[in-house]
């Protein structure tokens, strides 16, 4: 009963955190937004090598922005408790009668939220754009559960890095340097077979690529239960292996 | 009364090596205002945080609010409210948010706590900023708003780490007024550190001095200042060649107590401090030294400090004191 309890106080204080931010939030929202429209507009032309694609290139990027959602939002809690590390707060919440797992839980279970309300978004001007969801509401549905979880498989590492260290500029410094590469060489925002073979090989492999495959055949159509299958066993390891690292940086810091 | 924090043999070495505390022992009654006093690096913060429970000491046996450090950690942080050194709000909640917030983690719950957050803020006086982020409160309402969080689920034993360091005058006697009356209207036990003498004197009525990590006095302020053996006498010779010999020339002189070294000069104690003076410039003249100030006073903490340790506490400080008092 006090996990919930805590788990719900300190959902609140992120939630209310996030918002007195608007900047963050923003460029948080606006990112994926700009991708969309700026490819969609500029790589027209892609449409003609998807002869398979209803809805041509813009059906094609739609579910890559979506996952691009979870990518921008992940690093969110690793500095969020980075500086509740430096500020002392963390220090301030261990001192009281906190159920201690709560004080993550809480911060993504926020962030969780953040990701479908930004994903909703981004499906909303696509949909504004002309794309057509071909699997309908529970469709959309499955595709924010995707995204949410991703999300939370990758803030997992975010947590991990912050809680051992404490540096909020070490977490936008991995963010920055991983994040166009893995984005770029996977099939969530440019067909793969326009790469050359090694390319193919890696985005072959690149998780971004599962979880933007699931959508992608959710928008577009097509849906096959292996996709959604290795896509969810994938992300499922990754969060595992997140959540160990971050638990057990967690509980360093706590003893 | 008995004790509600005894601490025996207590240890704690940092992961680098620092040896912060070396095997303290003391204890403090219930009902207590007791203070801790020790000049930058004495170990003051890293007391508070071992007998918090955040941070795990490396030997002694500590029991506080009745419950064993090792076995009750939970127990423990249920019975203590605690002010840490560095002020640790959430700038972007308002005064009465992070109230709320840490009333909740306190666990409690709907009308009890916001009659609980009314109520604290009254206190403290800030119950007309209460709804303004706590990132635009200036230091002294934030030190007020991060003391009314600790006092939030009505904790019978307070740690209050530094609670003055850095505020200006008005805010610390402030400060020292509402710790005065939860120390006496509340029956709450305070356990206060501090690198102010006039703070300790004021508040505390049993005292532990630690420098280096040991404590190095104990007692009420009174026993303290009594220890030294009357009022104070500071004399200041500039020649520093000829202040041994100065020293030893006071040694001849009876009544006069624990002579020692003090910045430009030397200080002794001595009961009869007004007939005593004319002894000492008498002798000192007949072996032509003479001092170019000399002053008596009654003892303060600073003297207990300065017998203890051999030095002054925050001579910095000190020197500020005549034109302006406490500004930091
Ligand atoms: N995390 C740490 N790791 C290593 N050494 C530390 C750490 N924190 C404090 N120390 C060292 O331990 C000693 C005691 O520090 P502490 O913070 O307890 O002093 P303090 O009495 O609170 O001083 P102040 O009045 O400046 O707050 C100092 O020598 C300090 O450098
Ligand atoms: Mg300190």
């Amino acid at each position: 009963m006090a996990f919930l309890y805590d788990t719900q106080s300190l959902f609140q204080r992120y939630l209310i955190k996030l918002f007195r931010n608007p900047t963050l939030l923003g460029t948080n929202l606006f990112t994926p937004l700009l991708f969309l429209l700026l490819f969609s507009q500029l790589l027209q032309k892609f449409s003609l090598f998807l002869p398979g694609v209803s809805g041509g290139y813009l059906a094609y990027l739609t579910p890559g922005v979506v996952v691009l959602n979870a990518m921008i939002s992940a690093p969110l809690g690793g500095v969020s408790i980075a500086n509740d590390l430096n500020s002392g707060f963390l220090s301030k919440m261990l001192l009281t009668q906190v159920v201690r797992p709560a004080i993550l839980l809480g911060r993504l279970f926020t962030d969780m939220l953040v990701v479908v309300m930004q994903s909703i978004i981004s499906l909303a001007l696509a949909i504004a754009l002309g794309v057509k969801i071909s699997s309908g509401i529970p469709g959309v549905l499955l595709i924010l559960l995707t995204v949410a979880f991703f999300e939370l498989a990758l803030s997992g590492i975010f947590l991990a890095i912050g809680l051992k260290t404490r540096k909020t500029e070490t977490i936008s410094a991995i963010s920055g340097v991983i994040f166009f590469p893995i984005i770029f060489v996977s099939s969530s925002m440019f067909p793969v077979s326009f790469f050359p073979a090694w390319a193919q090989t890696i985005s072959n492999y690149n998780p971004v690529s599962y979880a933007a495959n699931v959508t992608r055949e959710l928008v577009i159509g097509g849906l096959s239960a292996s996709t959604v299958f290795y896509a969810y066993v994938l992300i499922g390891i990754i969060a595992i292996a997140s959540f160990a690292a971050t638990l057990y940086q967690f509980r360093k810091v706590i003893s | 009364m008995p004790d509600i924090i005894t601490v025996e043999g207590l240890s704690v070495v940092y992961p680098d090596g620092t040896k912060a505390v070396s095997d303290i022992s003391f204890g403090v009654k219930e009902g207590e205002f007791f203070g801790f006093l020790g000049p930058n690096g004495a170990g003051k913060s890293t007391t508070i945080k071992a007998l918090t429970t955040l941070l795990r000491k490396t030997a002694g046996k500590v029991s506080v609010a009745g419950y064993d450090l090792d076995r009750s950690p939970r127990e423990i942080r249920r019975s203590i409210g605690v002010l840490s050194q560095e002020t640790s709000l959430d700038v972007d909640l308002t005064g009465r948010e992070n109230l709320r917030l840490q009333g909740r983690l306190q666990q409690l719950h709907g009308k009890i706590l916001e009659e609980r957050i009314e109520e604290l803020l009254k206190l403290v006086q800030l119950e007309d900023v209460g709804n303004k982020p706590a990132g635009r409160y200036s230091g002294g309402m934030r030190k007020r708003l991060d003391l009314a969080s600790a006092l939030i689920h009505e904790p019978k034993l307070l740690f209050l780490d530094e609670p003055t360091t850095g505020l200006d005058t008005q805010s610390r006697v402030a400060i020292w007024e509402y710790l005065e009356g939860l120390n006496k209207k509340q029956g709450i036990t305070i356990f206060l550190t501090t690198q102010y003498l006039e703070e300790a004197d004021r508040l505390c009525r049993q005292l532990s001095v630690i420098d280096h990590g040991q404590l190095v006095a104990n007692g009420t302020p009174s026993e303290l200042k009594a220890a030294l053996g009357g009022d104070a006498i500071t004399l200041t010779i500039e020649d520093s060649g000829l202040r041994s010999r100065a020293k030893e020339i006071l040694k001849t002189i009876q009544g006069l107590t624990n002579i020692s070294d003090s910045e430009g000069g030397i200080v002794a104690y001595a009961k009869n401090a007004g007939e005593i003076i004319a002894d000492i410039v008498t002798a000192l003249q007949a072996s032509g030294i003479r001092p170019s100030f000399l002053s008596i006073s009654s003892p303060t903490l600073d003297d207990v400090f300065l017998r203890q340790t051999g030095r002054r506490i925050r001579s910095d400080e000190l020197s500020r004191r005549e034109t302006e008092p406490f500004l930091v």
